[in-house]
């Protein structure tokens, strides 16, 4: 443990949860994008090569779990000359400190690119307060 | 734990070039400082990083080679591949749209492609956000299997 790590221990926080969660399956993180609405937060994931079957949504009470297993498989008699790409599956794990209503989670995954819809709990909408 | 070795500058290692043999005393913090960056602003750099370069795959079996590229959340319409002599280029165009504004974002990757290909039989397919191009390999190209009779 280095000096400035302990120093400053949130800043591996992430990337610890991800260990404890799925130490024995490697996956990497896709890339993803989350902007803020007022009623609901958008989460955009790209994740090429993940067919429908391939992906799991896994909503806990502040955790999205989102893993793609990739569809292809390199078929037999293929050599690889050249590869930049990863055969691992995706892994995406959000915390959001139950912000989100998990029954109301909407997903659509459309050429590689998953689009989550994540309506925000009533409590935690913003709300107007009449002054009488 | 990170050690950090010193070594006595001995007049052996002080002689020759001063600079280059004495070890700089703040290079195992500044190491630590940098590695902190990387590792604290990884996270949002890395989604980011060279938007304008996806990942290119070269695949070969008897009678074609294969070039797979992920190019997730493009239109159809919007990719272009384009073979010119040994080079094949792909080309995509990616739309966002923010509210009103929209942007056009395009980028694109030549890949030379090994050994002659008969450029009239090249086909690509798009799927799951992965274009396969197919590109079908000259009869000469192709292995042979040669008989020789020996006498």
């Amino acid at each position: 443990m280095s000096l400035l790590e302990s120093i400053i221990p949130k800043l591996n926080r992430t990337v610890a949860c991800a260990d404890e969660a799925k130490p024995a399956a490697p996956a990497i993180k896709p890339r993803y994008e989350v902007k803020e609405a007022a009623d609901a937060f958008a989460l955009t994931v790209q994740m090429p090569g993940v067919a429908k079957e391939g992906l799991s949504i896994t909503a806990e009470d502040d955790t999205l779990t989102i893993r793609g297993e990739r569809g292809w498989k390199r078929p037999v008699g293929w050599t690889s000359l050249y590869r930049e790409s990863s055969d691992l599956a995706y892994e995406l794990v959000l915390q959001h400190d139950n912000a989100v209503d998990g029954d109301k989670i909407h997903a659509e995954l459309r050429d590689g690119v998953l689009r989550v819809a994540l309506p925000k709990t009533e409590a935690r909408k913003p709300r107007k307060i009449a002054v009488s | 734990m990170r050690l950090v070795r010193y070594t006595y500058p001995t007049t052996r290692s002080l002689v020759p070039a001063y600079g280059s043999t004495f070890r700089n005393p703040w290079s195992g913090l500044e190491g630590e400082i940098d590695r902190l960056f990387e590792s604290a602003l990884g996270d949002f750099v890395g989604a980011s990083a060279a938007p304008d370069r996806f990942p290119v795959d070269l695949y070969e079996d008897k009678d074609n080679t294969y070039v797979r590229a992920e190019l997730p959340g493009v239109e159809r319409a919007d990719i272009n591949v384009e073979m010119v002599e040994d080079y094949l280029t792909i080309t995509a165009a990616r739309k966002t749209k923010d509210g009103e504004n929209e942007q056009s974002f395009s980028f694109s990757r030549s890949v030379t492609i090994p050994g002659a290909v008969q450029p009239d039989k090249v086909a690509a397919a798009y799927e799951n956000g992965v274009l396969t191009v197919t590109l079908p390999k000259r009869e000469e190209a192709k292995p042979r299997k040669i008989s020789v009779s020996i006498n």
